[in-house]
């Protein structure tokens, strides 16, 4: 256990160093410009981390008043997470408008819903309610990110090489989380050292994979590709999948032929 | 342990796999979304070829074959027909495909698209992903016997003469959708 803890304090200093170390390439490269919501989210966790130290310093680790600082600095830094991931998302889709407004209302119903699965699935307990809160949270971010890149994937956008580290960053923290919470939750304050150790190790991975995405300066805009009328979609589009469900069917027939004669 | 404990890991899991697929599949495809003789391609089509693969297919020739020839060589023709279904069929899909692509650069380029149509395209493409592989897996392993050829040829030739009226019609609209197209390659990247 005492080898756990001075492992995560040589990790926290780690992680606040990287920390620091991201914000000053952000402004340094001046792409807080170009990624203004992560940037938010950059600097509300490295403020988050001098408030966490002064509030353990002053009414010590295990105390209400630090647990609540903890958990109201880590309510401000998962919403700040989650516009830096709506922007994320834009920078992938926005510039495409009517794959856009289809996929944000998807994106958001899937969020929506993602919360709503976690909080019914959670234990109704009060005490965990911050956990759970966390957890469903960090759940549907995950969620938002795994359908923005199935969409690109889907329709064959191509997403900037810094914007995939940026989204594979948050992702793969958001993952961990949700298992990390659900461990926690499940054996309750006997894994919370561990808990810490591995959501350190995760943000520190996905800081050093962001500060690897960030280290050059990033296009500020991009330029909108030029649209087709609006009615070429309405002529074209039905038709189109005419087409392609008369060569499903022709498929299927050739099938259902197949089928008969076993 | 709850079934709700194991429904995160699972959630997680899913999420994971879908998520390294989709980047994977972004970073494998290489080229720009859409090419304009690919465009071009996709309103032609494979089924253009198609008598000659209905006389490869023909079960008169095999008959034939079966009694006149020595087995090897049946066998061997056997063997053959099943390539050529196989390769048909792989033909077919990339005429699917190519609409596809032609429809997915539609919308991507529209201002406004509509929900019903974009699942609708999406359920085609699952189903037909799911026929095609059913199809391929019994030519590939000879369950399909040699009369079902025939099926697939007769299959190809309505389609071939149903592909051609269609892709007539929408002749010029495939072409302002091919020169769009290139525009939307072009486009995107540049810094203002």
């Amino acid at each position: 256990m005492a080898e756990i803890a001075t492992f995560e304090r040589m990790l926290w200093g780690v992680s606040v160093v990287l920390k620091w170390g991201l914000f000053v390439l952000l402004v340094f490269r001046k792409n807080y410009r170009t990624f203004p919501l992560f940037f938010t989210y950059v600097l509300v966790t490295v403020v988050q981390s001098p408030v966490l130290f002064v509030s353990y310093r002053t009414w010590g680790f295990q105390s209400v008043a630090s647990g609540n600082i903890a958990w109201g600095t880590q309510g401000l830094v998962i919403a700040a997470r989650g516009l830096a991931v709506a922007e994320i998302c834009r920078r992938i889709m926005g510039m495409y408008r009517g794959i856009w407004a289809l996929a944000s209302r998807l994106l958001l119903a899937t969020a929506g819903l993602v919360l709503v699965y976690s909080w019914a699935v959670a234990r109704p307990h009060w005490q965990a309610a911050v956990l759970n809160c966390d957890r469903g949270l960090e759940l549907a971010i995950a969620a938002v990110l795994m359908m923005v890149s199935l969409f690109a994937s889907h329709y064959e956008i191509e997403v900037e090489q810094t914007v995939r580290y940026l989204a594979l960053g948050l992702f793969l923290y958001s993952c961990l989380s949700v298992v990390n919470n659900t461990v926690l939750e499940k054996f309750s304050w006997s894994y919370a050292p561990a808990w810490n150790l591995f959501r350190t190790v995760a943000f520190v991975a996905s800081l050093l994979m962001w500060a690897w995405a960030l280290r050059e300066q990033q296009p500020e805009t991009v330029s909108e590709p030029t649209m087709l009328p609006e009615e070429t979609y309405r002529a074209l589009t039905p038709e189109l999948n005419l087409r392609l469900k008369a060569l499903n069917e022709q498929l299927g027939r050739f099938w259902h032929v197949e089928a008969k004669k076993h | 342990m709850s079934l709700f404990f194991y429904l995160f890991f699972g959630l997680i899991g899913l999420f994971l796999l879908l998520f390294a697929w989709s980047m994977r599949k972004t970073h494998r495809r290489g080229r720009a979304p859409a090419d304009s003789d690919a465009l071009q391609e996709s309103g032609r089509g494979h089924v253009a070829h198609l008598p000659q693969i209905r006389q490869a297919l023909g079960e008169a020739d095999l008959e034939y074959l079966s009694q006149k020839a020595p087995g090897v060589l049946a066998r061997r023709a056997r063997k053959e027909r099943r390539r050529v279904a196989l390769d048909y069929l792989l033909a077919v899909r990339e005429d699917f495909e190519g609409l596809l692509r032609l429809a997915k650069i539609i919308a991507v380029l529209s201002p406004e698209v509509a929900v019903v149509q974009e699942f609708e395209r999406v359920r085609l493409a699952a189903k037909f992903t799911w026929r095609y592989e059913l199809i391929r897996m019994q030519l590939r392993a000879g369950l399909a016997p040699l009369p079902r050829l025939d099926a697939l040829s007769d299959f190809v030739s309505s389609m071939s003469v149903r592909m051609e009226t269609a892709m007539k019609e929408l002749g010029e609209r495939a072409a302002l959708a091919a020169e769009l197209a290139s525009s939307f390659n072009g486009g995107g990247r540049d810094v203002t």
